[in-house]
């Protein structure tokens, strides 16, 4: 377990650097692909097998493909020419960012370990169990998501018919 | 495997005294096994299922492309590979020596390690789908208990290699089959988990095993298949069709069309790598059959299938023999119907597919509630039928009038 | 009825009847398994040319090519190559050294055939010409590419048989006419031998004045252009219009000198090889009537053959093979309108 642990964080942060640093657009969302690999294997190694098939159907199967698709329709996807610029002048901004999620997230665990918010049936996460949670206990998050997502999707359509509509 | 983990000491034992005779590390080798440590018997528990899944598979695959070839032949009133071997029964090793001797090819422009990488990662998924499949009574690799929602993910992640593929050619053609690809997996995927869901509502489980054990019982282990209900025949006709679009066979084989883009994804492939693409393909192929034949043809149960060892064997030959057939009937498929084009490809799936899989849920949950299954049968047969016919009229109304042939009879 | 997808299922039901219905019916098969079986070829199909022979005892003095060159010339993809054979002493013996067809340029178009008048080159259909090398081994020669007559009335009856049967009408108007102008010759015979001997002084004097020994020429075109220049100086032609023939001994030192004779071209029709030769001598009107394929089939080449009729010392007309009638009746128009016959 312990092994598995260390190579699978080691896969997935390879993974991550190698997303923000290639050249290449494609190669950064291969190198993405990876890292939601890693993740998808820590869920399987936290017993979280049902999590871990939705990462893979929806992370890899879905967001990343979809990604590919809007790559494959640009033009310049390799970026050789120009200086290499990560963060660019805004460095500061970024480690700002890490250091206070870095922070908040330290902080949230040490404050409320994720073991003691558990109640004591959720220990197991079976998808009888998800189920149970969702369409029982947490029925009203969970609809308003839903209405929230669909919404956004019509949002989305109406937005894209309004410029096909104005182009012609 | 927890079937195999308790049979494998026997098996080692059997082992042992086969090998006691051999002189010299016959004595010391028997006695290591006889006797096995905890982890070596838990490898061999892991290694036996394994070894069944990369030895067998790939062996339906290779005979898979002779009786394809054979089989379009005489469809096509032809005879088919009859050179290599009786009946061409050599015919697979032919080519894959022929494969195997066939210069690499990359081209000079191409991105090296994406165009390598490819042809690989199309065949693990394939193969971690078999890990799933239950090939008789009890006797699945690993029995996940999302069994059927793992198949779903490992599917999707097929599609990368596609479009690895297609991408890292540096060709015109190889871009545009990988776009269709994508396209094309990522639209039949929804209709097709939906039809699963289906089943997963009357099995009341998302394991493999489960749903196939939930259609045992009934005359000769037959009546109980879903295929034999209303929701079920019609989920199995939507998930065989999302399943042929999802592995490009014909008449969804857009992706490689090469009567339009050459071989579409795998065009700048050549030996090893596009044998490899053709085994991704065809064990996607043969391991979405294996899923169809659980989901609604019975799985293993057929007449005589049980727990035990003969019962054990029928159930799978029962699960191999409706395998055979699935593979055959999209042989059949593919030497009858022509290709679709891409719109009708995409209008097929979101204005047929789509709503038709939904209404089918709809249709397991009346069949749940409904507790008079005459009266289940009724409603189920008449709302189905309705709304086909509804959906069949919207999609037809556009686009179909009556040509009017001048010179033509 | 109908419903949505029925014709779906009406092609399966027919592919599945194929299926079976190959099986049981062995109509269906189409397929002829080629190594062991062969489709039988149409008689009008064609491959490759060929040179037919008459005794099979004898093919290579038997045949029927006269190493005349027409099809070499008239060849689109120029794949024949021949080489008229002689003996010891240089004299062209009618029939070809070499003769060689690159099977893998030859476009089977059949020219070669139409053009031949002696019916020495046919097309086969055997179509099993593979070989295992790209160069050498595709060219065919002379010992593979003669074929025996019974082997083309074997292969199209219909064909060899008019051509049989032409060619032995041929021979027999031959022998008719051989034998009324026998009677001639047996009775003329007087005439004719002093005829024989008439042209060797005006020939030995000429020869005598012409040619060097040391000049660089073959024998043969020391021979032709001795008689060229004994005509030039005996038709009273100024030598000035000799002078830059033997001013330029090199120009027909490597070929026939096709620069000085525009006509000798066999590609061109008879009509314009006259009008090139219009404003010239007899001898090179009646060589512009010629075939031009300097085939010696009549024992000169054109040239010498028209300079041995100008000078008398040929009196048959009619030797010129690839002319055929056509050449043999120009000549004797060419003779009449020069008053000489």
């Amino acid at each position: 377990m312990e092994i598995a642990f260390w190579i699978l964080s080691a896969i997935t942060v390879i993974g991550a650097i190698l997303a923000i640093t290639m050249r290449n657009l494609v190669h950064c969302v291969l190198s993405l692909i990876l890292f939601f690999l890693g993740i998808a294997g820590h869920y399987l190694l936290l017993r979280a097998d049902f999590l871990f098939a939705v990462q893979v159907l929806i992370y890899i199967g879905a967001v990343a493909v979809l990604i590919l698709f809007a790559i494959m329709l640009t033009r310049h996807v390799t970026g050789t020419e120009g200086p290499r610029e990560v963060l660019g002048g805004k460095w500061w901004a970024g480690m700002g960012t890490a250091v206070i999620i870095a922070g908040l997230l330290w902080a949230i665990i040490r404050k409320d370990p994720l073991a003691a918010m558990l109640p004591a049936g959720m220990a197991s996460t079976s998808v009888t169990e998800i189920g149970r949670a969702l369409v029982a206990d947490w029925l009203v998050p969970f609809e308003a998501m839903g209405v929230l997502l669909t919404a956004a999707l019509i949002g989305a359509v109406v937005i894209a018919l309004e410029e096909v509509i104005r182009k012609r | 495997m927890d079937q195999v983990y308790k049979v494998a000491p026997q098996l080692l034992k059997f082992l042992s005294y086969l090998l006691g005779w051999l002189p010299w590390i016959g004595k010391p080798v028997a006695g290591f096994l006889s006797n096995p440590p905890a982890w070596f018997l838990l490898a061999v528990a892991i290694a036996i299922p394994i070894l069944f899944v990369v030895s067998v598979f790939p062996g339906i695959f290779a005979y898979t492309t002779l009786v394809e070839r054979k089989a379009l032949g005489r469809i096509q009133n032809r005879i088919g590979p009859n050179r290599v071997g009786r009946w061409g029964l050599l015919q697979p090793i032919a080519d894959g020596v022929k494969l195997l001797t066939k210069e690499d090819i990359v081209p000079r422009s191409a991105d090296k390690f994406v165009h390598f990488l490819a042809p690989v990662i199309a065949v693990i998924p394939s193969v971690l789908l078999f890990s799933v499949v239950p090939v008789g009574a009890g006797l699945v690799p690993v029995d996940l208990n999302i069994g059927i929602l793992f198949a779903f993910a490992i599917s999707t992640a097929s599609v990368l290699a596609l479009f690895m593929g297609g991408w890292a050619s540096r060709n015109k053609f190889s871009l545009l089959g990988a776009m269709r690809a994508v396209a094309q997996v990522v639209s039949y995927e929804v209709p097709m988990v939906l039809a699963a869901v289906a089943v997963v509502m009357a099995a009341g489980s998302l394991s493999t095993l489960a749903i196939a054990k939930a259609q045992g019982g009934g005359i000769l282990n037959v009546t109980h298949w879903f295929v034999f209900r209303p929701w079920g025949f019609v989920g199995f006709i939507l998930f065989t069709i999302g399943a042929m679009a999802e592995s490009a066979r014909t008449p969804f084989d857009i992706p490689e069309a090469e009567s339009e883009i050459i071989a579409g994804y795998h065009t700048e492939y050549s030996g090893f790598k596009f044998a490899l693409f053709q085994l991704g393909e065809y064990l996607a192929s043969i391991a979405m059959a294996g899923i169809t034949v659980t989901m609604f043809l019975g799985g293993y149960n057929g007449p005589g299938s049980g727990p035990g060892i003969l019962g054990g064997l029928i159930s799978m030959f029962w699960f191999f023999a409706k395998l055979g057939g699935m593979i055959v009937l999209t042989i059949w498929i593919r030497g009858t119907w022509p290709r679709v084009r891409v719109d009708q490809l995409m209008s097929f799936a979101w204005k047929v597919l789509l709503p038709m899989s939904i209404v089918n849920i709809v249709a397991v949950g009346m069949w749940h509630y409904i507790a008079i299954r005459p009266i289940a049968w009724v409603v189920t047969t008449l709302w189905l039928v309705l709304w086909f016919i509804t959906l069949s009229k919207l999609a037809a109304s556009e686009n179909i009038e009556k040509r009017e042939y001048r010179y033509a009879s | 009825m109908g419903f949505i997808g029925k014709g779906l299922f009406e092609g399966m039901v027919v592919t599945a009847r194929n299926f079976v219905g190959s099986y049981f019916d062995k109509e269906r098969l189409v397929t002829v398994q080629y190594p062991e079986e062969r489709v039988q070829v149409p008689e009008n199909s064609r491959t490759f040319p060929f040179l037919v022979f008459d005794k099979d005892s004898d093919p290579v003095a038997s045949m029927r090519c006269v190493a005349c060159k027409i099809c070499e010339v008239e060849c689109p993809p120029q794949c024949i190559y021949i080489v008229m054979d002689r003996d010891e002493k240089g004299k062209p013996q009618q029939r070809p050294k070499v003769f060689d067809i690159d099977i893998s340029v030859c476009m089977q178009c059949q020219i070669c055939v139409e053009v031949c008048p002696f019916d020495a080159i046919k097309m086969d259909n055997n179509y099993e010409k593979s070989q295992y090398g790209r160069f050498d081994e595709l060219v065919e020669h002379l010992p593979e590419l003669l074929k025996s007559n019974e082997f083309y009335n074997k292969i199209k009856p219909t064909e060899a048989t008019a051509v049989d049967a032409k060619l032995k009408a041929d021979a027999e108007k031959k022998a008719k006419k051989a034998a009324p102008a026998a009677k001639p010759a047996a009775t003329a015979a007087k005439p004719a031998a002093p005829a024989a001997p008439k042209p060797a002084p005006v020939a030995a004097p000429t020869a005598k004045i012409a040619i060097p020994d040391d000049a660089p020429f073959t024998p043969e075109q020391r021979q032709w252009l001795s008689g060229y220049l004994s005509t030039v100086a005996a038709s009273g032609v100024a030598p000035a219009a000799a002078a830059p023939v033997a001013g330029t001994p090199a120009a027909p030192a490597t070929e026939a000198p096709a620069g000085n004779w525009p006509w000798h071209d066999p590609g061109l029709g008879m009509q314009r090889r006259l009008d090139l030769a219009k404003e010239t001598p007899i001898a090179d009107k009646l060589m512009a009537a010629m075939a031009q394929t300097d085939c010696h089939a009549c024992g000169y080449d054109c040239r010498g053959y028209a300079d041995a009729i100008a000078t008398g010392a040929e009196t048959d007309l009619s030797l010129c093979l690839p002319g055929e009638a056509e050449t043999a009746n120009m000549l004797k128009k060419l003779m009449q309108e020069a008053g000489k016959l």
